[in-house]
C-alpha cells in the first residue's frame, strides 16, 4: 500500500529530474495534463496529416522565427522551450533550450512533454521531425517561399493553437501595411540588388526563396537567377551581373556587413560600382527570418531603396521604428543617385 | 641516374616555366566574367606600358583584381604543398609521405581556426598559428609513426591518418562551440578554396609571402645533395660525412613552414604535395638538385590547372579547389598505395 501510494510521486520526481536535464526547471507553463486530449487533424505546410490536440498548452518551438512567431501571437506563456539561437524577443533566451536547430536533443524535447513541436524546412532537419513523430509528439512543420506562404503560416499556427483572434487580427494588420507599402511603391522601377547573406564565402539567395519575395515587396528585384536556394557566387559573377545597389543582412557576426567604409577598403569591393557610389544598404535580420518582424524589414527596406517615393510622406509618418539610426547614414554622399533605373 | 648538368637544370625548369605560363593563360581567360583572348592580351599591354586609363574598367576589376591574384595564391601554395611533400617523403623516407596525409594540414588548420576564435584579424597571428600546427602535429607524427626507434611506412601512415582524423573531431567541436552560427566562413579551412579576396594591400601581401616560400624552398634546396644521400641510407650517409640530423631539422622545419603558410591562405588543399613529387620522379627522375625546383613549377601547374576547373565545371558557382585536388589524388595513392605492398 505504501509503496502504491508513493507511485506518483516518483513519477512525477522522474519527470520533474527529466525536466532538470533539460533546463526546463523555471518554466512558468501550466504542467501536462494526463488525461488524453481530444485532437483534430492538422495538415501541415509540407501536407503531412498531424493529430493535435484541440488544447494546445505547451509548445516546443525549434527555430527562432517561430518563436518569434509564438511571442507575437502572445502565446509567450505556453512557449515550453526553444532552441539556443532564439534571441527574440529578449525573454525567449531565457526560456528553457533543446539545442541548436540543426540537433536538438529529442530527449530534452520529449522531457519538455509538449503538446506541439513547431518546427520549419528553413533550418530543422527532417531527421528531428520524423524522430519526433516516432515518439508520438506532433510537429508541426512550416515551409515558407513567399511572405504570402509566411501570413498564411502564421494564421494556421494561430488556429491550431486557439489563438485564431489575435492571428487574424496581426495578419489583417500586417497585410495592410503590405497592401500601403505595394500601393506607394506602385510606379517605381524596381532596384537590381545582390542580396549578400554570407560574405566570406559570398553567398546570396535563389529565386525560390521567401527573401526573393521580400525583395519584390519592398521595390527590388535580386539579380541572381538561381534555382538553388542559398547560391555560392563569385565575385566575377557579380561583377558580370552588375546589380545597382548591394543589401546586407546584418546581424550575423560579420563586421563587414554593410558597412560602407569597410568596404570602401577592401580590394576589389571598393571598385564594384554600387561601393562607389554609396549604393550598400543594410537591413535588419529579421529579413532572412520568417516571421511578423519580416514585414518591418521589408518597410525599412522599401524606405531605403526609394526615397524619393517615401519623401513626401515621410512628414506624415512620425517617429516610427525603423531601425533609423544604421541605416540612415549609409546613404550621405549619393543624393543624386537613388533613383532607381532611372 | 643521369648526371645533372646545369644545362639539363635549367632546361627542364624552362620547359616547366613554359607549360605554367600556358596555364596561367587558359585561367586568366576562362571564367564566369567572358573577356575574349584579345581583350585580355590588350588589357595586359595596356597595363605593362602604363595606358591603365586605356583598360575598361570592369576587364581591370576581373584580371587584375579577381584572377591575377588568385593564379598568384596558387602559384605560391602549389608550389609550398609541393616542395613540403617532396621535403617529407625523403624526410621520412616514404614515397607515401604529404602534408595532407599525415594530418600536417589539419593541424595547421586547427591552428588557424584557433588563432581566428581566439585574436581574430590580426592576420600574422593566423599565420603563426597554422605554422605551430603544422610543426606540433609533424613531431607527434613523427613520434607516434616509429616503432622499435625506427621510422615504420605503414605505423607512420596510420598515425597520420590518426592524428588528421583527431584534429579534424577538434576543429567540429570548435566550430560547433566557439563560432556559433559561423560555420561555412569555417568550412573553408577543411576544404582549400582559393576564392578568399586579397587583403587590401595585396603587392606587399604576395611580395612576403613568396619571400617566406624562397627562404624555407631554399632552406631545403641547400640540402639537395645530402638528401639524395639519405635516400640510399642514412648510415651510408653519415659515413659520407652528411650531417644527418642538421640536414633532417632543416628540411623538417623549412617543410613544415611551407605547409603551415599555404595553410593559412587557403585552408588544407590535399594530395598535391604527394602527388606532383611522384608525377616529376617519374618523367624527371629522383635526383633532390632537380626534383625541388622541378616540383615547385609542377606544383603551381597542377593547382592553377586544378582551380581553372573547379571555376568551370559548376559555373557561375565555385567549387573548391580541394574538392577537385581530392578527387584527382585519392585514386592516385590508392594505386601507388597497391604497387608498393606488391
Amino acid at each position: 500500500m505504501q509503496f502504491r501510494k508513493s507511485y506518483p510521486s516518483i513519477l512525477f520526481l522522474a519527470i520533474a529530474l527529466g525536466a532538470t536535464a533539460a533546463r526546463a526547471s523555471q518554466a512558468p507553463v501550466p504542467p501536462a495534463t494526463t488525461v488524453p486530449k481530444p485532437t483534430a487533424q492538422v495538415t501541415d505546410e509540407l501536407g503531412r496529416k498531424v493529430k493535435v490536440t484541440t488544447d494546445v498548452r505547451r509548445i516546443v518551438s525549434l527555430a527562432p522565427n517561430l518563436t518569434e512567431t509564438v511571442y507575437a501571437l502572445g502565446l509567450q506563456e505556453r512557449l515550453a522551450g526553444d532552441t539556443d539561437y532564439c534571441d527574440y524577443p529578449k525573454e525567449a533566451a531565457g526560456k528553457p533550450h533543446v539545442g541548436g536547430p540543426m540537433s536538438p536533443s529529442i530527449e530534452a524535447i520529449v522531457a519538455l512533454q509538449p503538446d506541439l513541436v513547431l518546427a520549419t524546412t528553413s533550418i530543422n532537419r527532417v531527421e528531428t521531425v520524423a524522430a519526433l513523430e516516432r515518439v508520438g509528439i506532433a510537429v508541426y512543420v512550416s515551409d515558407p517561399h513567399s511572405v504570402e506562404g509566411l501570413l498564411a503560416g502564421i494564421r494556421k499556427i494561430a488556429d491550431i493553437t486557439g489563438a485564431s483572434a489575435s492571428g487574424k487580427s496581426m495578419v489583417d494588420d500586417l497585410q495592410a501595411r503590405l497592401d500601403s507599402l505595394h500601393a506607394s511603391l506602385n510606379g517605381s522601377t524596381p532596384c537590381r540588388v545582390l542580396f549578400v547573406v554570407w560574405s566570406s564565402p559570398l553567398i546570396s539567395i535563389g529565386q525560390g526563396t521567401f527573401i526573393a519575395d521580400a525583395l519584390k515587396l519592398a521595390g527590388a528585384e535580386s539579380v541572381v537567377k538561381s534555382t538553388r536556394n542559398w547560391p555560392e557566387m563569385s565575385l566575377e559573377e557579380v561583377i558580370r551581373l552588375r546589380p545597382e545597389y548591394l543589401v546586407f543582412a546584418r546581424g550575423h557576426d560579420d563586421p563587414d556587413a554593410g558597412n560602407l567604409d569597410a568596404l570602401r577598403k577592401k580590394p576589389v569591393y571598393r571598385d564594384l560600382k554600387p561601393v562607389r557610389e554609396g549604393h550598400v544598404v543594410s537591413v535588419s535580420d529579421s529579413i532572412d527570418r520568417p516571421a511578423p518582424r519580416m514585414i518591418d524589414a521589408i518597410e525599412a527596406l522599401a524606405h531605403q531603396l526609394h526615397p524619393e517615393v517615401f519623401a513626401a510622406l515621410r512628414d506624415d509618418f512620425g517617429p516610427r521604428d525603423w531601425d533609423s539610426a544604421s541605416w540612415l547614414p549609409a546613404k550621405a554622399g549619393a543624393k543624386e543617385g537613388y533613383l532607381c533605373g532611372r | 641516374m643521369r648526371p645533372l648538368t646545369p644545362r639539363r637544370l635549367l632546361s627542364v625548369c624552362a620547359i616547366l616555366a613554359g607549360v605554367l605560363f600556358v596555364v596561367v593563360v587558359l585561367s586568366l581567360r576562362l571564367g564566369a566574367y567572358s573577356i575574349s583572348s584579345g581583350d585580355i592580351v590588350m588589357t595586359l599591354i595596356n597595363r605593362v606600358i602604363g595606358r591603365t586609363n586605356q583598360i575598361p574598367s570592369e576587364f581591370n576589376l576581373v584580371v587584375f583584381g579577381l584572377r591575377l591574384p588568385r593564379i598568384a595564391l596558387g602559384i605560391l601554395v602549389g608550389a609550398s604543398l609541393s616542395v613540403a611533400g617532396a621535403g617529407f617523403q625523403a624526410l621520412l623516407r616514404n614515397p607515401l609521405a604529404d602534408p595532407y596525409v599525415l594530418g600536417v594540414s589539419s593541424g595547421a588548420a586547427l591552428g588557424a581556426i584557433l588563432s581566428l576564435s581566439l585574436a581574430p584579424h590580426s592576420p600574422l597571428a593566423m599565420q603563426g598559428a597554422a605554422f605551430l600546427g603544422a610543426v606540433g602535429t609533424i613531431a607527434a607524427v613523427y613520434f607516434l609513426g616509429r616503432r622499435g626507434g625506427q621510422l615504420d611506412s605503414s605505423t607512420l601512415l596510420l598515425a597520420g591518418i590518426i592524428s588528421a582524423s583527431f584534429l579534424s573531431a577538434i576543429i567540429s567541436f570548435l566550430m560547433t562551440t566557439l563560432a556559433g552560427r559561423d560555420l561555412r566562413g569555417m568550412a573553408f579551412w577543411l576544404m582549400g578554396d582559393l576564392s578568399s579576396a586579397p587583403p587590401a594591400d595585396p603587392g606587399r601581401w604576395f611580395g612576403w609571402l613568396f619571400f617566406v616560400f624562397f627562404i624555407a624552398a631554399g632552406a631545403i634546396y641547400t640540402t639537395a645533395s645530402d638528401l639524395n644521400l639519405i635516400l640510399t641510407g642514412e648510415e651510408e650517409a653519415r659515413h659520407l660525412g652528411v650531417h644527418v640530423g642538421r640536414v633532417k631539422l632543416v628540411v623538417y622545419v623549412s617543410a613544415s613552414l611551407l605547409t603551415g603558410l599555404a595553410v593559412s591562405v587557403s585552408g588544407s588543399i590535399g594530395y598535391v604535395g604527394l602527388l606532383v613529387p611522384h608525377v616529376i620522379r617519374m618523367i624527371f627522375g629522383s635526383d633532390y638538385r632537380l626534383l625541388i625546383p622541378a616540383t615547385a613549377i609542377g606544383g603551381a601547374i597542377a593547382i592553377v590547372f586544378a582551380d581553372t576547373l573547379a571555376r568551370m565545371v559548376v559555373a557561375p558557382t565555385e567549387l573548391p579547389v580541394g574538392a577537385m585536388t581530392a578527387l584527382a589524388g585519392a585514386p592516385v595513392f590508392i594505386y601507388l598505395l597497391r604497387r608498393r605492398m606488391r
